[in-house]
């Protein structure tokens, strides 16, 4: 019976979700009072009757409820509790439930939170979410209904893809969810300014912390994701520009953006209409993701036509609401009233050229990901954009964006001073070089552009540090004081070092990796040594081991330098036998930030067998960069001001923000 | 019933959820600028803050207080403008929508997508009382193994019935540990080796030959192993060896035995002749029909298409002979067996209808006609024991 009661939540749901999708918005355009209060309660009754349902659903796979025909295609009745909860987002219908959760999920936070907003935003914002929850809950009952019987119920389900059954794909795609459908909330803030005609500085800082906390989730998932493939396929690699990763890497370019250029407006009411264009566009990257995803379209283009019903399903989703954005964007933009005017050397403009280049390198990984599916769909012709082509384009278009990056924060609001921050910034442009040129020394013989890579990363680093450094006045001011001047900054203004600095460490894992690291293959025999990293790998032998579904082939090697055994590790390659699916487990030993990576090839026939070892000098900083990207994000979080509004709550700190210049030299 | 009764409270609650904050009186919409304001003081009190800390100085700060300022000056006017009367009407209409809407979508569609009467079905609860749900039985001897892998007996249950529901990796794992715990039997051996088969699409391979030789070292004589050894040499292409092995079995096989179309199948595929089980092989007492030695050779060395038409015209020929002398309990037989083999039902019917006006069913030959027969699935269109001379 509770699996019924579920189904009729859900379909309630729908119910509550298309009433909250048009009488707030009457309201808010006759100001009516009352109409306009349902939004609150219905986007809470909404997220009520979603979680309801959404916990039915997780019930009914931990229980192994076969009658439920999704529980029964991805579930096993003795599949590790861990995999029973997360199998529930683990197939098609239930990633599309935990999409709307976190769509509902985030419509009630703008409840909680938004006390301070103006009811006419609020009432709109909180309608343009209903009408995505609406439009995803239609999809959901009417294509991808999780709660669909079987009767009468077979005796055990079909097992979760094995390669699923892994802690770091479980909680990839709640973390990227978050991120996603994070940025439907800054698309509703969008859509609802639109409808009103009006859009301020205040409205920007409403958006920001929305931005924010998507911005870090999808970093989160993106990192994720990343570290996920890297151990687990056992390549080697940690990014492929595979369309997948791309489609969520599009949003994060976008929100990035929209991130700066939302600073922009909360602090000179400029780039309005350039702010809310960002905000559609970011989240309708994400629909794009969604749907590249979700339809089967990247797999092949073929595959779209397995499931017909679901891929036009989610088209029509897309056109109706990029396209209804855009044309409402067309007719409204021009009424908005443009802001502040500013010199193009300022913060604002610093901040532009950051936009600038970040939605070029966004439209750059956009065509190389749709441009074969296109030639493909109309020539039938196929062909594949690979690493090379957005390696090279953004690569080159990313230099530009790092070297201004130190430059941004120091730079004054409305008119800067770019010699005064080429000045200050004159101390660590020389200690990243030379930080630079030693670690090339350290390394010996890349080639030069790893060495100016480098002291690019290196410079990011610490003119994060720079930024902080400035603002605290140390070096002018005496100790104690300065330091106190710090440690009063705001925490946005760590947040944004944290971040700026993690964005460093991130590239220097990258340019080290790609440069410094080594690839060996060679066939091992028992007793058999290879050489990586400085360091000797000497093959034990094989063992057979038996899991609980599945066979392993595992390899045993012992590491050692100079002569001493400094670790050992595992290597193997498992069959999970109910799918008969392969799956590579590499063995792999972190030194510090380096990692050595041993994946096992195929056997050959005289008894040894393929070895691959990988060299990965300071791989963790590309994952460790996200995680203090993260954090920078957190601390922003955190900033009371970002909470603002209940003028009775005393504000502890400040910035220099404000349309203010920075002390200058 | 209950259900029901639950969806409509269910209903009725969000129904009155929603209602709530449109039955207040209706006001008019507070001024909206309060938020707005609050940002802009706020603002304000940093940079007093700030300018406190001599993080900005005096002018730049007087610059930023006069911008803030200008924003402030513009939320008043929009405030100014804000409240318009509320309307009564359009609040009742709203109240009166979300009641009739909310009941007509949620019922409508769940009616069409809901199953109301099927209950939870825990797994658990349903292994508690499996009644004589094979599948659940076969699910909880897998938790029972689960939790005593060392259980051979167990596996020994599962595995025969992993076989027959198609379920061929954990029928070969269930086998194996049958074997590893309990020690080899024929059974045991002999499932492995047929599961082996029936997951490589029908080819004997290496381990399932390995299987069924235990198999047959324990219990010679065993006409599944045996055949299935037969079948290895077939597909190693070894056709004599294997025609050799076929036959015997066939000769070896009870009468009736429902594999015998089978073993025969494979005899004529590996170019011998149909065997009845009556051990007729030496060229002495050849019935008629019978192609030659030579014919053999030559239908062997056939590709496929050909060699079922060079056995179809010897089929035929074999079928016009016996309309002469009809006389031969053998050659209807083979007849029968032969249009049977070749999957031709309606003249493998004929013929049996033939050979039983010459040999009533009454008799020791027409019995054995009526039993080849049915082996085949068919049944003579005349009744059995009327309308043939005694």
């Amino acid at each position: 019976m509770i699996i019924e009661i579920g189904h009729f939540a859900l379909v309630l749901a729908l119910a509550v979700a298309l009433i909250v999708s048009v009488v707030p918005v009457i309201g808010a355009a006759r100001r009516d009072a009352a109409m306009m209060a349902l939004a609150p309660v219905g986007s809470l009754v909404l997220f009520a009757l979603v979680a309801f349902s959404f916990g039915v659903l997780t019930w009914a796979y931990v229980v192994s409820d076969f009658s439920v025909k999704n529980v029964w295609e991805n579930s096993h009745s003795l599949m590790p509790l861990l995999y029973k909860y997360t199998g529930v987002w683990g197939n098609h219908e239930g990633s599309m439930m935990l999409w709307l959760l976190i769509v509902v999920l985030f419509s009630a936070l703008v409840v909680v939170f938004g006390k301070n907003l103006p009811e006419t935003l609020k009432a709109n914002v909180l309608a343009v979410q209903s009408w995505i929850a609406s439009a995803f809950l239609f999809f959901i009952l009417l294509t991808s209904n999780p709660f669909i019987r079987l009767d009468p119920a077979p005796a055990e389900g079909q097992d979760l893809n094995p390669i699923l059954q892994d802690f770091g794909l479980a909680i990839h795609p709640p973390l990227l969810y978050l991120g996603y459908v994070g940025f439907s909330v800054c698309f509703s803030f969008a859509v609802a300014a639109l409808i009103e005609g009006r859009i301020d500085a205040a409205w920007a800082r409403w958006v920001r912390p929305w931005t924010l906390a998507a911005w870090t989730f999808l970093t989160a998932g993106i990192a994720m994701g990343s570290y996920w493939a890297y151990y687990e396929l056992g390549w080697g690699g940690w990014w492929f520009w595979d369309p997948v990763e791309n489609a969520s890497f599009m949003p994060w370019l976008a929100g990035t953006a929209l991130l700066h250029s939302a600073l922009v407006m909360e602090k000179r009411e400029a780039l309005k209409i350039w702010t809310v264009l960002l905000a559609i566009m970011t989240f309708s990257l994400s629909l794009l993701g969604t749907f590249l995803v979700r339809s089967g379209v990247l797999t092949s283009v073929h595959a779209f036509a397995t499931d017909p019903t679901r891929g036009i399903f989610i088209l029509g989703i897309l056109t109706l609401f990029i396209g209804g954005a855009f044309v409402l964007f067309a007719w409204r933009a021009p009424r908005l009233k443009s802001g502040g005017l500013f010199q193009p050397i300022s913060r604002e403009g610093a901040l532009v050229l950051n936009n600038l280049i970040l939605t070029v390198c966004c439209a750059t990984v956009l065509t190389g990901t749709l441009y074969p599916l296109v030639l493909e769909t109309i020539t039938g012709e196929k062909i594949s954009v690979g690493a090379p082509f957005f390696n090279l384009s953004f690569g080159l278009l990313m230099i530009p964006l790092l070297l201004a990056v130190p430059f941004g924060p120091l730079l004054a609001w409305k008119r800067g001073d770019l010699l005064g921050a080429m000045q200050r910034l004159y101390l660590v442009i020389g200690a990243a070089f030379v930080a630079g040129l030693v670690l090339y020394y350290i390394e010996n013989g890349g080639p030069v552009m790893a060495a100016l890579g480098l002291a690019l990363a290196c410079y990011l680093m610490l003119g994060a540090l720079a930024d902080l450094w400035y603002r605290a006045n140390f070096g002018k001011l005496a100790f104690n004081v300065a330091w106190r001047r710090l440690i009063g900054l705001p925490r946005s203004a760590f947040g944004t070092a944290l971040a700026h600095f993690g964005l460093g460490v991130t590239v220097l894992g990258i340019i080290i990796v790609s440069t410094y690291q080594t690839e060996t293959v060679v066939e091992m025999k028992q007793g058999s040594t290879a050489e990586a990293g400085g360091y000797s790998l000497v093959f034990d032998g094989m063992r057979h081991a038996v899991g609980p579904n599945y066979t392993d082939d595992q390899g045993h090697f012992s590491i050692s330098k100079a002569g001493v055994v400094v670790a050992d590790t595992w290597s193997s390659k498992r069959l999970y036998t109910a799918r008969r699916m392969p799956t590579t487990e590499a063995g792999i030993v972190t030194f510090w930030l380096s990692q050595l990576y041993v994946s096992l090839g195929d056997p050959m026939a005289d008894g040894g067998i393929v070895v691959r070892i990988w060299w990965k000098p300071f791989i963790l900083c590309i994952w460790g960069g996200c995680l203090i990207m993260m954090l920078g994000g957190f601390v922003s979080l955190s900033d009371r001001r970002l909470r603002v509004g209940a003028p009775s709550r005393k504000v502890k700190v400040a910035k220099p923000v404000k349309p203010v210049m920075e002390p200058a030299e | 019933m209950l259900l029901w009764i639950i969806f409509a409270c269910l209903t009725a609650a969000v129904a009155a959820l929603l209602i709530l904050p449109l039955a207040r009186p209706a006001e008019a919409a507070d001024d909206s600028t309060q938020g707005e304001a609050a940002v802009y003081r706020d603002q304000l009190r940093e940079l007093e803050r700030d300018k406190g800390l001599g993080l900005i100085g005096d002018e730049e700060a007087e610059y930023a207080r006069a911008e803030i300022g200008r924003r402030l000056i513009a939320t008043a006017d929009k405030g100014a403008k804000a409240a318009v009367s509320p309307a009564k009407r359009r609040v009742s209409l709203a109240v009166m929508g979300v009641t009739l809407f909310i009941p007509a979508i949620g019922l409508c569609l769940y009616v069409a997508l809901g199953s109301p009467w099927l209950p939870a079905q825990p797994l658990a609860a349903r292994l508690e009382n499996p009644g004589n749900n094979l599948e659940l039985l076969v699910a909880k001897a897998e938790r029972h193994l689960a939790q005593n892998p060392q259980d051979g007996a167990g596996w020994d249950l599962l595995a025969p019935i992993y076989f027959r529901t198609q379920r061929l990796g954990d029928a070969e794992m269930a086998y194996r540990n049958a074997i590893r715990f309990l020690g080899e039997s024929p059974e045991r051996l002999a499932g492995l080796g047929e599961t082996l088969v029936a997951a490589n699409d029908g080819i004997v391979i290496e381990d399932a030959r390995t299987a069924f030789e235990a198999a047959i070292k324990l219990r010679p004589g065993d006409a599944r192993v045996r055949f299935y050894l037969a079948l290895a040499l077939e597909q190693a292409g070894r056709n004599d060896e294997a025609r050799v092995a076929f036959e015997q079995l066939a000769n070896d096989t009870p009468p009736g035995a429902p594999w015998l179309a089978l073993v025969n199948e494979h005899i004529v595929k590996t170019g011998g002749q149909m065997q009845s089980n009556q051990g007729v092989v030496s060229g002495a007492g050849r019935p008629p029909g019978n192609p030659t030695d030579a014919d053999v050779a030559a239908i062997g060395g056939m590709a496929a298409p050909d060699r079922q038409a060079a056995i179809r015209g010897m089929v035929d020929t074999l079928a016009a002979r016996l309309e002469e002398e009809p006389n031969n309990i053998e050659g209807w037989l083979r007849l029968v067996r032969s249009y049977g083999v070749l999957g031709d039902r309606l003249r493998a019917q004929q013929a049996l209808d033939k050979g039983l006006k010459t040999f009533a069913p009454t008799t020791g030959e027409g019995r054995q006609l009526v039993a080849l027969a049915a082996e085949m699935g068919i049944e003579p269109q005349a009744p059995v024991g009327e309308g043939a001379k005694p």
